[in-house]
């Protein structure tokens, strides 16, 4: 077992995990102030990906509209579920949002299948995307790097918008206390609906990372990935973003480590793997590796 | 509050009733006029129209359709319509036992057909054998099925045993490759079975299996699989991949991205257009043992490819097309040699008594107790981003 041979799981690893850590931001963002688990966001990255296909294929559009577009439809998916789906519950507590949000995952996810058949489809981003550069041997595509670097000016972008802006303060009054925030004279809704333009657009990026680096979609593609990234945020410490890009990373490696270094028989139930070291890690740390005690934005 | 928490509720469960609904809806609708004439006989067509064995199954269900249209045409069945009644499976055990349930209790098919997949005829052939409904199954290739469900149960096609053995044979006798790396999709029972027999041929001719690895069904990852292959190669010449159409064009499309250029062959698993769609040109140089070859110049051939081109707008997309027309023409034929084509007893036993029966995709024989004939395996290959033919294998 050579050095090349670990480092080239490795970068596999973080290949895959910057895409789970790109859907956990979103994930988290949304949780951190509503501690809404919003099943949903992997079927609007579906949403938004199929926009892109239509848009491409059928009325063909250049690439970066198309992706302008998607991201659009996906904060306009976002926040039609919010305005009609999680606003009316949200007194009701956060069992019945997260029932509600399934609810919203399964309509979207037959809605797809309605407009655009259940059939995979293939998805081909343009040649300067794909193109493969060589390392020493580890190959990547411009598409592998650009999302690397993304997941982490986002997460700088994002930290630099709560920690420093009226905007960002806003929504750690109201992760922190929702009733005294109102009281405060904050507009919640306000800061919920950022919150979810925030997300969905993230969505809608990270589901073009998807969809580009497997190249078929299909109208259930969002929804592992989806459970995965939550996972994910819950690892890293659910609510807090730099813990949602870590468990982000931490899932990916685990995952292609086990996938490469243990013996092939074992290899195919990486997902049970997975799920386990998420139950470890939440025995040890219950509130996820970065999560502060009271489970709330840190 | 309470209340539009109950009201949003009750909006949300409309609304999931109301696509419960619509999904019937269209169901009915496609059956309407379905009133069991006395000179019709219900033949029960039940395929995965959508989902991930949709490019198999769509296909196959207008190679049966076109068929029965045919024999319509020319007169029907001493005289009586076939009236071709189909059900979606949807890619889902559950939904296709409940289709086979719906054909024989609601549309009173008197045999059943269809499907591509082990895991889906199974299902399927269960309800049929419990119903004593014949079933045969239009593509799926486990050996084993008739068996595991029944004496009522039949295969068109050859079964898996045969397609893995000419692959092994082609691989070591035609292209002299005796190193072969395998790659098995742990989740399907066909891709399980076909490794198997590969394997077991493949060695037993000489050749050496010099690394296996596995994955599961819609992984859409395989980079750990390929770097652990690209780190010990063991001097493999060749790359048996057993896979399932939906992940074909993915996993070939990640191997040749990591710089793998060698020759890779698999089952009729491959044979799907989705190979090409997602792979593009990365598809060259993969072999696919299956049922026929479209660009066979046998006269037979030729007219089913004609015929279907006529019908459908397009040329017939893989030899599963030609597997759905076959299996119309099995169930016809056992038809009209039956005593009574009204009583599924009879039918079966007809079906069993079928003897050098030719088709598009090879000639049918049920040896004496057999439910699975024997035919050739077709070797295609892909350049240029179509199948070309290879070779005819016979075991």
């Amino acid at each position: 077992m050579d050095t090349l041979y670990v480092l080239s799981q490795l970068v596999n690893g973080l290949k895959l995990g910057s895409v789970y850590a790109m859907v956990a931001i979103g994930y988290s963002i949304v949780y951190g102030i509503l501690r809404l688990i919003n099943f949903a966001h992997g079927d609007i990255m579906t949403v938004a990906v199929y926009t892109i296909l239509s848009l491409v294929t059928i009325f063909g559009l250049p690439l970066w509209m198309s992706i302008g577009a998607s991201v659009v439809m996906a904060v306009v998916v976002g926040l039609i579920a919010e305005r009609t789906a999680y606003r009316p519950l949200r007194a009701a507590g956060e069992e019945t949002t997260l029932v509600s949000s399934l609810a919203v995952s399964i309509f979207l996810q037959n809605l797809m299948m309605m407009i655009f058949s259940p059939q995979r489809k293939a998805f081909h981003l343009p040649e300067n995307l794909t193109f493969l550069h060589n390392f020493n041997g580890i190959r990547l595509s411009t598409m592998n790097i650009i999302t690397f670097i993304a997941v982490i000016v986002i997460l700088v972008i994002l930290t630099f918008v709560i920690k420093r802006t009226r905007v960002g303060m806003a929504m750690r009054a109201c992760s922190d206390n929702m009733d005294a925030s109102r009281l405060m004279g904050i507009n919640i809704n306000h800061v919920v609906v950022i919150a979810f333009i925030i997300g969905s657009s993230l969505a809608a990026l990270s589901g073009l990372m998807l969809a580009g680096e497997y190249k078929t979609i299909d109208p259930m593609m969002g929804f592992v990935p989806g459970l995965k990234a939550f996972c994910a945020a819950v690892l890293g410490g659910i609510g807090s973003l730099g813990g949602a890009v870590l468990g982000g990373f931490v899932l990916g490696v685990a995952e292609m480590l086990f996938a490469g270094l243990m013996p092939t028989e074992i290899t195919p139930y990486r997902d049970a793997f997975v799920f386990v070291v998420l139950i470890l890690v939440l025995m040890v740390r219950p509130n996820g590796i970065l999560g502060s005690r009271e489970g709330g934005r840190s | 509050m309470k209340k539009t928490l109950k009201k949003t509720l009750l909006v949300m469960l409309a609304l999931m009733l109301a696509f419960a609904f619509t999904g019937c809806a269209k169901d009915k609708s496609e059956d309407e006029g379905a009133s069991p004439a006395a000179d019709t006989i219900n033949v029960g067509a039940l395929f995965n129209l959508t989902g991930g064995q949709a490019s198999l199954d769509q296909p196959s269900y207008n190679g049966f359709k076109m068929a029965a249209d045919e024999i319509n045409a020319a007169g029907g069945i001493n005289g009586k319509m076939i009236e071709v009644k189909v059900v979606d499976g949807k890619t889902d055990q559950a939904s296709v036992a409940s289709a086979a349930k719906k054909l024989i209790d609601v549309e009173k098919a008197v045999v059943v057909a269809g499907l591509s997949d082990s895991n889906y005829a199974l299902a399927a052939g269960g309800v049929c054998q419990s119903n004593s409904i014949p079933f045969i199954t239009s593509g799926a290739t486990l050996p084993t099925l008739p068996e595991q469900v029944g004496d009522y149960a039949f295969l068109a096609p050859f079964g898996d045993n045969v397609q893995a053995y000419a692959c092994a044979d082609y691989a070591i006798d035609d292209l002299k490759m005796t190193k072969c790396y395998l790659l098995i999709d742990q989740s399907m029972e066909f891709t399980k079975t076909l490794a198997h027999f590969f394997k077991e041929r493949y060695e037993e001719k000489g050749g050496t299996i010099v690394l296996t690895d596995n994955y599961m069904n819609k992984d859409p990852d395989f980079s750990a699989q390929i770097d652990r292959f690209l780190a010990d190669k063991g001097g493999a010449e060749i790359l048996f991949i057993s896979g399932v159409p939906d992940d074909a064009g993915v996993v070939v499309k990640q191997f040749r991205d990591k710089g793998v250029t060698l020759p890779i062959i698999s089952g009729d698993g491959f044979d799907t257009p989705l190979l090409m769609e997602v792979a593009g040109d990365a598809a060259n140089n993969v072999y696919v043992g299956t049922h026929a070859s479209l660009e066979n110049t046998d006269p037979a051939v030729q007219k089913f490819v004609a015929d279907y081109t006529a019908v459908y707008g397009h040329a017939p997309e893989n030899a599963f097309a030609a597997l759905g027309y076959d299996t119309m023409y099995l169930i016809a034929n056992a038809l009209k040699n039956a005593t009574d084509p009204t009583d599924p007893a009879a039918i079966r036993d007809a079906i069993g008594a079928t003897k050098n029966l030719k088709g598009v995709t090879g000639t049918v024989t049920y040896e004496e107790g057999s439910r699975v004939p024997t035919k050739s395996v077709t070797i295609n290959k892909v350049e240029g981003g179509k199948f070309v033919f290879q070779k005819e294998v016979f075991l």
